[in-house]
Protein backbone atom coordinates (compact mmCIF):
# COMPACT_ATOMS: atom_id res chain seq x y z
CA UNK A 1 0.00 0.00 0.00
CA UNK A 2 1.42 3.32 -1.06
CA UNK A 3 1.66 5.97 1.65
CA UNK A 4 -0.95 8.68 1.46
CA UNK A 5 -0.38 12.38 1.92
CA UNK A 6 -2.20 12.26 5.25
CA UNK A 7 0.37 9.76 6.59
CA UNK A 8 3.17 12.23 6.08
CA UNK A 9 1.11 15.05 7.56
CA UNK A 10 0.33 12.92 10.61
CA UNK A 11 4.00 12.08 11.09
CA UNK A 12 4.88 15.74 10.73
CA UNK A 13 2.26 16.71 13.30
CA UNK A 14 3.57 14.12 15.73
CA UNK A 15 7.15 15.31 15.31
CA UNK A 16 6.12 18.94 15.69
CA UNK A 17 4.15 18.15 18.84
CA UNK A 18 7.13 16.31 20.30
CA UNK A 19 9.24 19.38 19.55
CA UNK A 20 6.74 21.69 21.25
CA UNK A 21 6.60 19.43 24.29
CA UNK A 22 10.39 19.38 24.39
CA UNK A 23 10.62 23.18 24.32
CA UNK A 24 8.12 23.31 27.17
CA UNK A 25 9.60 20.70 29.47
CA UNK A 26 13.32 21.13 28.77
CA UNK A 27 15.29 23.52 30.94
CA UNK A 28 18.63 23.31 29.20
CA UNK A 29 19.07 25.94 26.50
CA UNK A 30 20.81 23.58 24.12
CA UNK A 31 18.10 20.94 24.46
CA UNK A 32 15.44 23.57 23.75
CA UNK A 33 17.44 24.66 20.74
CA UNK A 34 17.47 21.09 19.40
CA UNK A 35 13.71 20.82 19.94
CA UNK A 36 13.29 23.94 17.79
CA UNK A 37 15.35 22.22 15.10
CA UNK A 38 13.01 19.24 15.35
CA UNK A 39 10.01 21.52 14.77
CA UNK A 40 11.68 23.05 11.72
CA UNK A 41 12.21 19.55 10.35
CA UNK A 42 8.59 18.60 10.92
CA UNK A 43 7.55 21.60 8.83
CA UNK A 44 10.08 20.64 6.17
CA UNK A 45 8.46 17.22 5.95
CA UNK A 46 5.08 18.78 5.14
CA UNK A 47 6.72 20.97 2.50
CA UNK A 48 8.37 18.01 0.79
CA UNK A 49 5.23 15.85 1.06
CA UNK A 50 3.01 18.52 -0.52
CA UNK A 51 5.65 19.22 -3.15
CA UNK A 52 5.85 15.56 -4.09
CA UNK A 53 2.11 14.89 -4.08
CA UNK A 54 1.15 18.03 -5.99
CA UNK A 55 4.12 17.80 -8.39
CA UNK A 56 5.28 21.32 -7.66
CA UNK A 57 8.93 22.03 -6.93
CA UNK A 58 8.18 25.19 -4.90
CA UNK A 59 7.86 23.29 -1.65
CA UNK A 60 11.34 21.86 -2.00
CA UNK A 61 12.76 25.30 -2.77
CA UNK A 62 11.31 26.56 0.46
CA UNK A 63 12.74 23.59 2.32
CA UNK A 64 16.10 24.74 0.99
CA UNK A 65 15.51 28.24 2.34
CA UNK A 66 14.27 26.89 5.68
CA UNK A 67 17.50 24.92 5.98
CA UNK A 68 19.49 28.09 5.36
CA UNK A 69 17.52 29.89 8.04
CA UNK A 70 18.14 26.95 10.37
CA UNK A 71 21.87 27.15 9.73
CA UNK A 72 21.87 30.89 10.45
CA UNK A 73 19.80 30.28 13.54
CA UNK A 74 22.26 27.63 14.70
CA UNK A 75 25.22 29.98 14.31
CA UNK A 76 23.63 32.94 16.07
CA UNK A 77 21.79 30.83 18.65
CA UNK A 78 24.89 28.95 19.69
CA UNK A 79 26.78 32.26 19.89
CA UNK A 80 24.11 33.55 22.26
CA UNK A 81 24.28 30.32 24.26
CA UNK A 82 28.04 30.69 24.64
CA UNK A 83 27.63 34.34 25.70
CA UNK A 84 24.99 33.36 28.29
CA UNK A 85 27.18 30.57 29.60
CA UNK A 86 30.12 32.95 30.00
CA UNK A 87 28.17 35.47 31.98
CA UNK A 88 26.07 33.11 34.10
CA UNK A 89 28.07 29.85 34.22
CA UNK A 90 24.83 27.99 33.64
CA UNK A 91 22.67 26.81 30.78
CA UNK A 92 19.44 26.64 32.76
CA UNK A 93 16.83 28.91 31.22
CA UNK A 94 15.50 29.73 34.68
CA UNK A 95 18.82 31.40 35.49
CA UNK A 96 18.60 33.62 32.43
CA UNK A 97 15.47 35.45 33.51
CA UNK A 98 16.80 38.92 32.70
CA UNK A 99 17.84 40.06 29.26
CA UNK A 100 20.86 42.08 30.41
CA UNK A 101 24.03 40.04 30.31
CA UNK B 1 6.71 -1.63 -0.29
CA UNK B 2 6.73 2.14 0.07
CA UNK B 3 4.19 1.78 2.84
CA UNK B 4 6.50 -0.57 4.76
CA UNK B 5 9.39 1.83 4.28
CA UNK B 6 7.25 4.69 5.50
CA UNK B 7 6.25 2.79 8.62
CA UNK B 8 9.87 1.82 9.29
CA UNK B 9 11.32 5.31 8.92
CA UNK B 10 8.38 7.05 10.57
CA UNK B 11 8.77 4.73 13.53
CA UNK B 12 12.49 5.48 13.65
CA UNK B 13 11.84 9.22 13.48
CA UNK B 14 9.20 9.23 16.21
CA UNK B 15 11.25 6.91 18.41
CA UNK B 16 14.37 9.05 18.07
CA UNK B 17 12.34 12.22 18.70
CA UNK B 18 10.81 10.81 21.89
CA UNK B 19 14.25 9.61 22.96
CA UNK B 20 15.60 13.11 22.32
CA UNK B 21 13.04 14.71 24.59
CA UNK B 22 13.36 11.99 27.24
CA UNK B 23 17.16 12.09 27.48
CA UNK B 24 18.57 14.34 30.15
CA UNK B 25 22.09 14.41 28.82
CA UNK B 26 22.21 16.95 25.95
CA UNK B 27 24.81 14.91 24.09
CA UNK B 28 22.50 11.88 23.91
CA UNK B 29 19.71 14.23 22.85
CA UNK B 30 21.89 15.48 20.00
CA UNK B 31 22.66 11.96 18.82
CA UNK B 32 18.96 11.07 18.91
CA UNK B 33 18.23 14.21 16.89
CA UNK B 34 20.73 13.05 14.27
CA UNK B 35 18.71 9.82 14.11
CA UNK B 36 15.58 11.86 13.43
CA UNK B 37 17.37 13.75 10.65
CA UNK B 38 18.60 10.56 9.00
CA UNK B 39 15.12 9.01 9.16
CA UNK B 40 13.61 12.13 7.63
CA UNK B 41 16.21 12.02 4.85
CA UNK B 42 15.13 8.45 4.07
CA UNK B 43 11.50 9.62 3.99
CA UNK B 44 12.47 12.36 1.55
CA UNK B 45 13.93 9.70 -0.72
CA UNK B 46 10.64 7.79 -0.62
CA UNK B 47 8.96 11.08 -1.57
CA UNK B 48 11.14 11.30 -4.69
CA UNK B 49 13.15 14.25 -3.39
CA UNK B 50 16.77 13.05 -3.54
CA UNK B 51 18.31 16.53 -3.54
CA UNK B 52 16.56 17.57 -0.35
CA UNK B 53 17.48 14.21 1.19
CA UNK B 54 21.16 14.78 0.43
CA UNK B 55 21.05 18.36 1.72
CA UNK B 56 19.28 17.14 4.84
CA UNK B 57 22.11 14.75 5.62
CA UNK B 58 24.89 17.16 4.69
CA UNK B 59 23.57 20.39 6.21
CA UNK B 60 21.47 19.21 9.12
CA UNK B 61 23.05 15.96 10.25
CA UNK B 62 26.47 17.17 9.16
CA UNK B 63 27.01 20.86 9.68
CA UNK B 64 24.39 21.99 12.18
CA UNK B 65 24.58 19.00 14.49
CA UNK B 66 28.37 19.06 14.46
CA UNK B 67 28.12 22.67 15.59
CA UNK B 68 25.67 21.74 18.35
CA UNK B 69 27.78 18.81 19.54
CA UNK B 70 30.85 21.03 19.45
CA UNK B 71 29.18 23.59 21.68
CA UNK B 72 27.92 20.89 24.05
CA UNK B 73 31.45 19.58 24.44
CA UNK B 74 32.95 23.08 24.63
CA UNK B 75 30.65 24.10 27.46
CA UNK B 76 31.01 20.72 29.17
CA UNK B 77 27.32 20.41 29.86
CA UNK B 78 26.38 17.93 32.55
CA UNK B 79 23.05 16.26 32.94
CA UNK B 80 20.24 18.48 34.00
CA UNK B 81 19.66 18.18 37.69
CA UNK B 82 16.07 17.69 38.62
CA UNK B 83 15.48 20.61 40.91
CA UNK B 84 12.21 22.05 42.13
CA UNK B 85 10.17 23.03 39.12
CA UNK B 86 9.44 26.69 38.66
CA UNK B 87 6.38 28.06 36.89
CA UNK B 88 4.35 25.00 37.84
CA UNK B 89 1.21 26.94 37.04
CA UNK B 90 2.06 26.69 33.34
CA UNK B 91 1.62 22.90 33.25
CA UNK B 92 -2.19 22.91 32.78
CA UNK B 93 -1.82 25.64 30.15
CA UNK B 94 0.71 23.47 28.33
CA UNK B 95 -1.63 20.49 28.42
CA UNK B 96 -4.48 22.65 27.12
CA UNK B 97 -2.41 24.06 24.28
CA UNK B 98 -1.19 20.59 23.34
CA UNK B 99 -4.81 19.42 23.18
CA UNK B 100 -5.74 22.32 20.91
CA UNK B 101 -2.74 21.61 18.68
CA UNK B 102 -3.63 17.93 18.49
CA UNK B 103 -7.26 18.73 17.63
CA UNK B 104 -6.08 21.07 14.90
CA UNK B 105 -3.85 18.45 13.36
CA UNK B 106 -6.60 15.83 13.49
CA UNK B 107 -8.90 18.27 11.72
CA UNK B 108 -6.34 19.03 9.03
CA UNK B 109 -5.50 15.39 8.47
CA UNK B 110 -9.18 14.44 8.15
CA UNK B 111 -9.65 17.34 5.75
CA UNK B 112 -6.71 16.23 3.63
CA UNK B 113 -7.71 12.57 3.72
CA UNK B 114 -11.18 13.32 2.37
CA UNK B 115 -9.94 15.61 -0.39
CA UNK B 116 -9.10 14.06 -3.77
CA UNK B 117 -5.52 12.84 -3.50
CA UNK B 118 -2.98 13.11 -6.25
CA UNK B 119 -0.74 10.08 -6.58
CA UNK B 120 3.02 10.40 -6.38
CA UNK B 121 4.61 11.12 -9.72
CA UNK B 122 6.13 8.00 -11.19
CA UNK B 123 8.73 9.59 -13.40
CA UNK B 124 9.17 13.29 -12.96
CA UNK B 125 11.97 15.78 -12.66
CA UNK B 126 10.43 17.31 -9.55
CA UNK B 127 12.99 17.00 -6.80
CA UNK B 128 15.96 16.57 -9.07
CA UNK B 129 18.81 19.01 -8.60
CA UNK B 130 18.26 20.60 -12.01
CA UNK B 131 14.63 21.54 -11.44
CA UNK B 132 15.41 22.89 -7.97
CA UNK B 133 18.27 24.96 -9.34
CA UNK B 134 16.11 26.27 -12.19
CA UNK B 135 13.41 27.36 -9.76
CA UNK B 136 15.90 28.85 -7.37
CA UNK B 137 17.59 31.02 -9.98
CA UNK B 138 14.53 32.14 -11.95
CA UNK B 139 11.25 32.44 -10.07
CA UNK B 140 12.70 32.57 -6.58
CA UNK B 141 15.85 34.56 -7.24
CA UNK B 142 14.94 37.32 -4.76
CA UNK B 143 14.40 34.96 -1.78
CA UNK B 144 17.65 33.26 -2.72
CA UNK B 145 19.59 36.54 -2.61
CA UNK B 146 17.88 37.61 0.62
CA UNK B 147 18.98 34.27 2.07
CA UNK B 148 22.59 35.09 1.24
CA UNK B 149 22.28 38.39 3.10
CA UNK B 150 20.78 36.49 6.02
CA UNK B 151 23.78 34.15 6.07
CA UNK B 152 26.17 37.12 6.03
CA UNK B 153 24.32 38.66 8.97
CA UNK B 154 24.50 35.34 10.80
CA UNK B 155 28.25 35.16 10.30
CA UNK B 156 28.79 38.70 11.58
CA UNK B 157 26.39 38.17 14.47
CA UNK B 158 27.94 34.88 15.54
CA UNK B 159 31.45 36.38 15.56
CA UNK B 160 30.27 39.45 17.48
CA UNK B 161 28.49 37.34 20.06
CA UNK B 162 31.09 34.68 20.56
CA UNK B 163 34.32 36.65 20.59
CA UNK B 164 35.77 37.49 23.92
CA UNK B 165 37.67 40.39 25.39
CA UNK B 166 39.07 43.42 23.67
CA UNK B 167 41.22 43.82 20.63
CA UNK B 168 44.26 42.16 22.15
CA UNK B 169 43.44 38.62 23.06
CA UNK B 170 46.28 37.37 25.22
CA UNK B 171 49.89 37.83 26.22
CA UNK B 172 49.72 41.40 27.35
CA UNK B 173 52.77 43.33 28.42
CA UNK B 174 52.46 46.34 30.68
CA UNK B 175 54.79 49.28 30.91
CA UNK B 176 54.25 50.83 34.33
CA UNK B 177 53.29 54.46 34.25
CA UNK B 178 52.53 54.39 30.58
CA UNK B 179 50.02 51.93 29.26
CA UNK B 180 49.57 48.28 28.37
CA UNK B 181 50.57 46.84 25.02
CA UNK B 182 50.56 43.44 23.43
CA UNK B 183 53.76 41.56 24.00
CA UNK B 184 54.35 41.13 20.30
CA UNK B 185 54.27 44.86 19.62
CA UNK B 186 56.96 45.81 22.10
CA UNK B 187 60.71 45.73 21.96
CA UNK B 188 61.64 44.56 25.49
CA UNK B 189 65.07 46.21 25.31
CA UNK B 190 63.52 49.63 24.86
CA UNK B 191 61.73 49.48 28.19
CA UNK B 192 64.00 48.59 31.10
CA UNK B 193 61.09 48.68 33.56
CA UNK B 194 58.95 46.35 31.52
CA UNK B 195 56.64 44.19 33.60
CA UNK B 196 54.88 41.23 32.13
CA UNK B 197 51.56 40.05 33.45
CA UNK B 198 49.34 37.22 32.39
CA UNK B 199 45.93 38.50 31.44
CA UNK B 200 43.40 37.83 28.78
CA UNK B 201 43.23 41.40 27.60
CA UNK B 202 44.92 44.69 28.13
CA UNK B 203 42.21 46.04 30.39
CA UNK B 204 42.66 43.18 32.83
CA UNK B 205 46.42 43.64 32.69
CA UNK B 206 46.12 47.37 33.38
CA UNK B 207 43.80 46.68 36.26
CA UNK B 208 46.28 44.21 37.73
CA UNK B 209 49.04 46.80 37.80
CA UNK B 210 46.93 49.88 38.34
CA UNK B 211 47.95 51.81 35.22
CA UNK B 212 46.03 53.44 32.42
CA UNK B 213 44.69 51.19 29.73
CA UNK B 214 46.41 51.77 26.41
CA UNK B 215 43.60 50.46 24.24
CA UNK B 216 40.80 52.75 23.11
CA UNK B 217 37.60 52.26 25.08
CA UNK B 218 35.14 49.90 23.50
CA UNK B 219 31.70 51.21 22.81
CA UNK B 220 30.05 48.11 24.19
CA UNK B 221 30.84 45.49 26.73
Amino acid sequence: MAPQLSWYLALSAVLFTIGVVGVMIKRNVISMFMCIELMLNAVNLTFVAFSSFFRDVTGQLFVFIVMTVAAAEAAVGLGIIIAIFRSRESLDVDDASTLKL
Amino acid sequence: MLGLLFILFAGMAVGCAISMVAQRNPLYSAISLIGVFISLACLYVTLAAPFIAAVQVIVYAGAIMVLVVFVIMLLNVEEEERGPMRLRSLVPIAVGLATVLFAETVFIIRFVATSPATPVANISDIGQTASIGAGLFTTYLLPFEVTSILLLMAVVGAITLARRGGLIAAKVAVVPGHASYARETLNPAAYPDLTEVNADNSREAAALLGVADGTPPRDHE
